[in-house]
């Protein structure tokens, strides 16, 4: 049994603003409720009510002029099917794919993963490496943030009370770069990061020169991480797998892990350096247009 | 705050009352007395409690029933009869593939979801799409060897499968 709350199912945004408003600190938005009603069931999250955020058109990705927009309501599923993000970003296929199992991805959306804001959170590093930028709206205002600039620490936002995260804008690619997510779990399914790492790589027109790259990390710090040192190792310099190990190294000496009940924080910061490693590996593939998939 | 929702189960319209924190899983086993529907874990993680909604698996532990108006939820009472089995059910009776059965229905409903979207899955498919259901009893082994031979049984007898 769930404790009590009221429900509200708004016909469109800024009536759910509005019932957010009135309602006051007490109010949640509910959309897949995957990570909400757990934490209902144990009583750690004890909203008075619950505005639904379904079907109010937050839940489609279009593609604009330079980026694609895709709504906080988007479950995993739809991104995973999705030929925008097949085609455009893998790294977001990858991340959509890696999450939970089938019935959590039809419930659960990116933008309920973003807002529960836990380190191990797989959307994000895929969200970092493709600066994607995140549009929160109230009542008030509308303002756009850039994601990295989203998070706290664990379970905590920028979020305001009243306020929604609305949607996620992904800007295109440039030519001559990719991008590639890797998560490593106690099983492939159903199961927390241990550690999760996105990488994106952009080559000048050489063909060997790292013009860009940027490296995300996600479960090993109170919010997931840029690996901003070990991105500025590569830029500039000429692609081998001496500087790729370098880089993984130094992206691994930028986390601050814990030991949890999943691992320890050795096991994490070497699993650093692998999944750094093997996620620029085939970013820096996918560049060169060998492997678009 | 009770509410009166109507809910379509196995192309059936219920009307019951229901608080908006009723789940689903709930209201399905201890009012319309459809108990084909297991709860195991209640937090998502085992699967027992799979029903589709749309086609599509869910867990119903997660789904609040006031949030299922106006959708198609298809139970394992759905799918087959004692008298008809679905090619499921039959192929998993065949192949060994229950045990002490609590697993079953959702892993006959996420088995159903996969081949009508995928009438010829390989293995991995197959695993994938039932990582989400949780056997303590069989090791898959078998539950893999039924859904690859209904697969194969409902491509080979024409608009097989019901």
């Amino acid at each position: 049994m769930l404790p009590r709350t009221l429900y509200i199912r708004p016909s469109d945004l800024t009536k759910a603003l509005e019932a957010l408003e009135e309602h006051g600190p007490g109010a949640r938005v509910i959309a897949g409720g995957t990570d909400l009603i757990p934490s209902m069931r144990a009583r750690t999250q004890l909203p008075s009510c619950l505005v639904d955020i379904q079907g109010l058109g937050l839940d489609t990705i279009t593609r604009t002029d330079g980026f694609v927009r895709i709504g906080a309501a988007c479950t995993f599923s739809e991104l995973a099917r999705s030929g925008i993000i097949r085609e455009m970003f893998p790294v977001l296929r990858e991340a959509a794919s890696a999450i939970g199992a089938v019935q959590t991805r039809n419930l659960a959306t990116i933008g309920g993963n973003l807002s529960s804001a836990v380190p191990s959170c797989d959307s994000a590093p895929a969200l970092y490496v493709l600066k994607a930028r995140l549009t929160l709206i109230s009542l008030r205002q509308q303002r756009a943030i850039p994601v990295e600039e989203f998070f706290q620490g664990p379970r905590r936002t920028v979020l305001a009370p009243a306020e929604i995260l609305a949607w996620i804008d992904v800007p295109v690619p440039p030519d001559r770069s990719g991008s590639a997510f890797l998560k490593i779990g106690r099983r492939k399914a159903l199961t927390l990061a241990i550690v999760n790492a996105a990488a994106s790589v952009c080559l000048a027109k050489d063909g060997s020169t790292v013009e860009d790259a940027t490296i995300s990390l996600g479960a090993v710090a109170p919010t997931p991480l840029r690996a901003r040192k070990a991105e500025a190792l590569l830029k500039g310099c000429t692609w081998s797998e001496e500087l790729v190990k370098e880089a993984a190294w130094v992206a691994s000496g930028e986390t601050s892990p814990i030991s949890d009940i999943r691992a320890s924080a050795d096991y994490r910061r070497e699993l650093c350096k692998v999944l750094v490693r093997r996620a620029l590996t085939h970013a820096w593939k996918r560049a060169l247009g060998g492997d678009q998939r | 705050m009770k509410r009166a929702i109507i809910l379509v189960v196995n192309g059936t319209e219920h009307s019951v009352e229901v608080q908006p924190s009723d789940l689903l899983v709930d209201v399905l086993r201890d009012r319309l007395r459809l108990t084909g529907t297991k709860k195991g874990c209640g937090t998502g993680e085992c699967g027992a409690c799979t029903v589709l909604l749309d086609g599509k698996p869910v867990n119903s532990c997660l789904l609040l029933a006031i949030r299922c108006e106006g959708r198609q939820i298809t139970t394992i009472e759905g799918l087959g009869t004692p008298d008809s089995l679905h090619v499921l059910q039959k192929a998993f009776i065949d192949n060994g593939a229950v045990q002490c059965g609590f697993c079953a229905p959702g892993m006959l409903l996420s088995a159903k979801a996969l081949l009508d979207e995928n009438p010829a899955p390989s293995e991995m498919d197959i695993r994938q799409a039932l990582a989400g259901n949780i056997c303590r009893c069989t090791g898959y082994v078998k539950i893999v060897k039924a859904v690859s031979s209904a697969a194969r049984t409902m491509s080979g007898a024409e608009g097989g499968g019901r």
